[in-house]
């Protein structure tokens, strides 16, 4: 017997649901392609800000960071260089962000 | 290379091939049952091994469980209005002695691609997704220890559709009387 939040809640939690997908990543992640990694953490970072704008700790750049991700993590499929260079884009966005 | 006088039939298939895309953004739309079982039929018409038609296919359509579903699925992008679970029999597939351990996953490939072909005709998007925990998807949906989730479709009308990537030219790929 679960006791605290319901299991619908639960299931519908904004942090279960990134919780959800790092587990089922992690064990992802064992025969994936090696550059799945990466695109399962930067996914994971979109998804994160996106239980950060409902609690109201997202900014413009941070939106402006996750569009990039949404845009670009596709280019895992077809695009490896392309992908790496995304991945480089997205850190030194971060880094302006930090600065 | 240009196609040379395809017969209608030809043409027909040929544009269904090259059309299809893989999708990962759906309108919020039911896909009437009717369609669903037309993909479902396109795909027990795949060949398979022996005839050993070692597949079963788990329809989901309820919003909730497909939530549920998209939990434990890194790979399975957007909110199809539904999905299909293929699975092995893995007691049909011993049948196939030691090819039985590949083999399926052949059968189920096609009957995968016959599903979204058919799916496509339809206008309704799809993508084939691998990327999905195994061991959480059999415990969600109670599957018996022999049934074995292979692949899982998702479904529903296309929000975008992606760009065609790049294909390898037939040069690169194919080799004509030895390699």
């Amino acid at each position: 017997m679960l006791t605290g939040i319901k299991k619908e809640e639960l299931i519908n939690d904004p942090h279960f649901k990134l919780l959800s997908f790092l587990i089922s990543s992690a064990r992802g992640c064992v025969y994936e392609p090696q550059l799945y990694g990466p695109l399962r953490l930067v996914d994971a970072a979109a998804r994160l800000m996106d239980v950060m704008e409902n609690e109201g700790k997202v900014n413009d750049d941070l939106r402006r960071l996750r569009d990039l991700i949404r845009e670009k993590m596709y280019l895992v499929m077809y695009d490896e260089e392309g992908f790496i260079r995304f991945l480089d884009d997205v850190s030194r966005e971060l880094a302006k962000i930090i600065k | 290379m240009s196609e040379p006088n395809l017969p209608e039939k030809a043409k027909v298939v040929f544009e269904v091939i090259k059309g299809r895309r893989s999708i990962r953004a759906f309108e919020d739309k039911e896909i009437p049952d009717e369609y669903l079982r037309l993909i479902l039929e396109a795909g027990i018409w795949a060949p398979s091994g022996g005839n050993l038609q070692p597949w079963e296919f788990v329809l989901i359509k309820k919003k909730d469980l497909i939530n549920k579903v998209k939990l434990i699925s890194p790979g399975l992008f957007g909110d199809p209005a539904a999905i299909v679970v293929l699975c092995v029999n893995r007691e049909v597939a011993k049948k196939a002695g030691r090819m039985g351990e590949y083999l399926p996953l052949m059968d189920i490939s096609m009957a995968a691609q016959n599903m979204m072909l058919m799916a496509y005709a339809l206008g309704i998007g799809s993508c084939a997704v691998l990327s999905f925990n195994k061991v959480a998807l059999k415990e969600l949906l109670s599957m018996p220890e022999h049934v074995e989730p292979a692949l899982i479709v998702t479904l529903g009308y296309p929000k975008t559709v992606p760009q065609p990537p790049k294909r390898k030219p037939l040069k690169e790929v194919v080799h004509v009387d030895g390699y």
